[in-house]
Formats: C-alpha cells, structure tokens, sequence
C-alpha cells in the first residue's frame, strides 16, 4: 500500500516537474513577450519524439515499430538533443508564424500549426509509427544505478526537480534582465517599442526559441520517464491546460505559475481519481477539460492578474546622487 | 505639392549669411495610399535642426499618415524620405529610430504595465538593451549600463518634474503625464528628429502651457521636431514653421501668421 502511494506520489512529482517547466517556457514567451502560443504542445512532442528515437536504438525492417534517426546515445544526450530539437522547431515555426501580424492572429496560426502536426504524426506511419506512437523507450541510467523501483522513481523526480530549479533560475534572471524589459515592452507596445529601436520581430522569435528549448526538454524528460510516446497524448487540449494555471497563479510572475501548475494539472486534474466515477466511464475526464476551461475564463473575469501577480520593479536608486 | 525650397521663413538652422544648412529629415514626394485610399499624395518637406514645423489640416488629411511614414510605421508607395542625407525609405522602423527618429503616437503608447522609470531605461537601452547575446555573454557589464542608464533616466524625470511618478505603472498615470513618459522616453534616445502626433491631446489645461515651454526647450537643445496638432494656439506658440494638408497635400506653408491668413487654408477648414 505504502509503496504504490510512494510510486504515486513520486510519478506526481515527475509530473509536476515537465507542467513546471511548460509553465515557465509559456510564461517568458505570453508573460514577458505577450506571444500566444497556442501551439506549445508540438514543441514538446517534437523533443520527447527526439529523445525517444536516439534512445530506443536503431529502426530495421523487422521492427514492430517505425521511427528515423534510431540510434543509442547515453545520457544526457537524448535531453541535450530533445531540448536543440525543440529549439530548432520554434525557430522554424516562428519564422513564419511570428511575422508581424496580430497577435490573436498569431496564436490561430499556432493553434493550427499543432493540429496539423498531430493529424500528419497520426497519418504518417514510416516516420511517427503512425497512431500507435512509440513504446519500450529504455529509462536513462535504469541499469546502471541499480536502485529499487521506488528509488529510481524519486531519483528521476530529484533530476527533474534540479532542472526545473536551474531553468527557473534562468527565466527568472533572463526576464530581470534588460532584454527581459525589452520583451515586456514588446508585449504592452510594439509599435511604440519598434520606434524605439527595438526589433520587435527579432525578439519575439528569440523567446520563441528559448520556450521551444524549454519544451522540448520538459518533453524528453517526460517521454524518458513513461517509457512510451503516443501522438493522442500531445493534443493542444493540454497547452490550455498549462495556459490556466498560469492565469490561475498569476502571469509574468514565476512564483505564480508554480503555484498555479500545483493547483491546476496537479491537484485539480488528479483529485477526481479519488471521487467516486459518475455517470458512463470517461464522463469524469470530459468533465474535467470543461471544468479547465470555466476555471480559465472565472479567473479572466475575477481576477485576470491571478493569484499572485507581476510584480513591480521599483526604480533602481540613482547612485550618484546618493554618493554625493 | 509644394517644394521644400518654395517654404517661406528662414528656418533657425539656416542663417542669413553663408550657405543654408542641410535638412536634418526630407522627404521628397511621398505617397501613401491604403487600399484604393490616397492618404499622402506627393507631400514633400524638409526638416532642420533645433526647429520646429507643425503639421496642421483638417481631418483626414493625412498628417498622421504622414508622420507614420517618417517613423516608419507606415509603408510609402513611392517617393523618398532621406534622413541626414541617407535614404530610409525601405528601413522599418526599429532601423530608423537607431538613426535617430523617436515618435510619439496619436493614442498614447506608454507600456502600460511598466513603471515609468522602466518606460525611460528601456528607452534609454534601446537596440543595445535588447541583445540577448550581450546580457548572455556579459552580464556584469550589462548591469553597470542598468545603473548609468538610471542615471540618465532620473535626470530626465528630475528636468520634467515627474520624479514621484517613477514608480506608477504606465496605466496608472493621467492622459498628460502619459505623454509626458512619451517625450521623456524620447529624449532618452537623443534624438535627432522626434515626431509628435497630437502631442496635447488629453492634456489638462493647465499643463499645455509647461508642455509648450518643455518641447520649446527641447528644440532648442538642437532637436528638430515635427509636430502634428489640432490646437492651432499651441502651434502658433511652438512652431517655426507650418505646412498646411488638405486632401494628402500640401497647400499651403511658412509661417504660422502667413498661413492662416491663406484663403485656401481658410476654405480647407471652413469647408
């Protein structure tokens, strides 16, 4: 009893860590940068797809399953080459779909870029294995540290845990920075931003990038740790997912969106297991991408800065005056 | 369409004796046009340092337009806009305000969920403060730009008098101190030509006067400014010279004494 509880609560943490990390990769590039994207989900397929394929070894013919660029590389390589596949992904995508349009603009082209990319995985079986996705992904380093189940769980939890510590720690000190204010001021204004010298489009495609890597690490983090990689379980229903909680905490402040990755994916979308089913099976998780979508728009209506919102930055004292 | 050469009034920058200064800002026949609409039809002007020329016309004349095309915010059909004897017609406009153009907007832009001091010190940062690669690359040295750029960002609010307001968020300000950030922002690039559209509008009474007096000042510290405005008594106070639009036109320019008393100036306003 005790260790499916620990095994639970260990596969939460996990779980926590990849919403973490989505969270923060969403909240630079709307929070800071004000760009939707509501196609986050395909950059972090498209990282746990590369860490899949680089770790499950070599695709031949008498393969049960079909994927390109098999190989075997130890770790960390898969994460390093998930978090560059990402990166690569939003570059391209941002190149076309950040050009200077609207934003609303921008986030349907987005919205779109993610369904199609989730019908031609499904379509394609030579590439992607079609809808059957990829399973027996090894977990890294299993072997090796010849721990216990449950210590090899929370030890990748631990992992988990320290790269979302350093990634916060990086988008906390990027969007404090100068270019961080860069951003904001491409989000209130961009044509007052422009006139101001800033490449508004230059920007906006580098957090794109910087989010894209963040996604695709948070996907290969996850796809190493269940073992399986399956196209129906990157719907773009779970970008609003992330989207919520992070206008649930609070946008463009980072302790916020922790906070609201607890509440939302975590505590919000794992209680109902622990209620009684009701009505047909499946009705309860139904409910719960309905319930996901009133809890977004209450806290737009209630109280769109959420529950802990940006922060002011207080003016910097003039030194020299202070000095003389 | 009327000819740089053909404005009346010598221009500050242009003494007497000796030969004329060259522009600062020229645009040469500039048409602009949305669609079947022809907001600028052939507008030429020039612009030179320390002066200041109002943009005035009924509605519709496409004196906002206008001003767009010089910031770059608007794309010209044909025509040239050289800026220090440079083209930038093809430039957008993040390239052209690294040369030198800063603008405010018909609709105040502050960055509303920013405090003034940061409006100011993003400014002042520009292009510079927005490279990645540098924050990446040398943080400590971006840092030390942070502070000598308050610096710079106090003195300004210091010069306007809005030290107080330092830390209100750009929403929470008033429709004239929201164009006030606007200028100060400005002037945190060093402008060499700062374009003001409407620059009175939602200013209380009782500011007009301070605001004149501020971009007087500003002029005078070698600025060349080109000002699109409504309240005339504003541009008879500040302005050295004034084109008058009508229909994306120029019909009339010189002095603000000379233009008024234009029957076609006179037959454009009253309609």
């Amino acid at each position: 009893m005790l260790s499916s509880w620990t095994f639970f609560i260990s596969t939460l943490v996990v779980y926590f860590g990849v919403d973490l990390l989505s969270g923060l990769s969403l909240n630079l590039q709307f929070g800071y940068a004000g760009v939707i994207n509501f196609g986050y989900i395909i950059f972090q397929a498209a990282g746990a797809y590369a860490a899949a394929v680089v770790t499950l070894g070599p695709s031949g013919p008498a393969s049960f399953q079909h994927y390109v660029f098999g190989a075997k590389l130890p770790f960390p390589l898969p994460l390093l080459l998930a978090t560059a596949v990402g990166a690569a992904l939003a570059g391209v995508v941002g190149l076309f779909g950040l050009r200077r349009i609207r934003r609303d603009y921008q986030a349907v082209v987005l919205l779109i870029v993610s369904l199609i990319a989730l019908q031609l995985v499904q379509a394609d079986v030579p590439l992607f294995n079609g809808s059957n996705g990829l399973v027996g992904i090894p977990r890294p380093l299993q072997s090796q540290l010849a721990l216990t189940p449950q210590g090899y769980q929370w030890a990748y939890a631990a992992w988990v845990l320290a790269l979302c510590a350093l990634v916060y720690l990086l988008v906390r000190w990027l969007s404090k920075s100068t270019w961080g204010r860069s951003l904001r001021a491409v989000r209130d204004q961009e044509d007052a931003a422009a006139s101001l010298g800033l490449n508004v489009t230059a920007l906006r495609l580098q957090v794109f990038v910087i989010g894209g890597a963040i996604a695709g690490l948070s996907g290969g983090l996850l796809v190493e740790f269940i073992g399986a990689w399956s196209p129906d379980a990157w719907g773009y229903a779970e970008t609003f997912v992330i989207f919520t909680a992070m206008f649930v905490g609070g946008v463009g402040n980072y302790r916020g969106v922790l906070l609201g990755v607890l509440l939302v994916p975590i505590l919000f979308l794992q209680l109902p297991q622990f209620l009684p089913q009701i009505g047909y099976p499946g009705l309860t998780g139904s409910l719960e991408w309905i319930i996901v979508g009133l809890v977004w728009m209450a806290i737009l209506l209630l109280r769109p800065q959420g529950i802990l919102p940006e922060r002011r930055a207080l003016a910097l004292p003039d030194l020299s005056r202070e000095a003389a | 369409m009327t000819a740089p050469d053909d404005m009346p009034g010598p221009s500050p920058a242009a003494p007497a004796a000796g030969p004329p200064a060259a522009p600062v800002l020229s645009a040469r026949d500039v048409v602009i046009r949305y669609g079947g609409v022809t907001a600028v039809n052939g507008l030429s002007m020039d612009a030179f340092a320390a002066e200041a020329v109002g943009l005035i016309g009924p509605n519709g004349a496409g004196k906002s337009s206008f001003l767009a095309a010089l910031g770059g915010q608007a794309r010209i059909q044909s025509g040239s806009i050289s800026l220090a004897g440079q083209n930038v017609s093809r430039l957008p406009a993040h390239a052209r305000a690294r040369r030198g153009i800063a603008r405010t907007f018909q609709l105040t832009s502050e960055f509303s969920g920013m405090t003034t001091f940061e409006n100011l010190v993003t400014a002042g940062h520009g292009a510079a403060g927005a490279s990645l690669a540098s924050v990446l690359a040398h943080p400590r040295r971006s840092r030390q730009q942070d502070l000598a750029m308050a610096r710079r960002a106090w003195e300004v609010l210091e010069r306007f008098e809005l030290a107080d307001i330092a830390n209100a968020y750009g929403r929470e300000l008033s429709g004239g101190q929201r164009r006030l950030v606007e200028i100060m922002r400005c002037l945190m690039r060093s402008p060499t030509v700062l374009l003001l559209d409407e620059p009175m509008v939602g200013v209380a009474p009782h500011l007009v006067d301070r605001m004149v007096a501020d971009l007087k000042a500003i002029r005078d510290d070698g600025i060349s400014l080109i000002i699109v405005e409504h309240a005339l008594e504003v541009v008879r106070e500040l302005c050295d010279r004034v084109v008058v639009m009508a229909d994306g036109a120029s019909i009339a320019a010189g002095s603000y004494e000379q233009v008024v008393k234009d029957r076609e100036v006179q037959a454009a306003y009253l309609g």
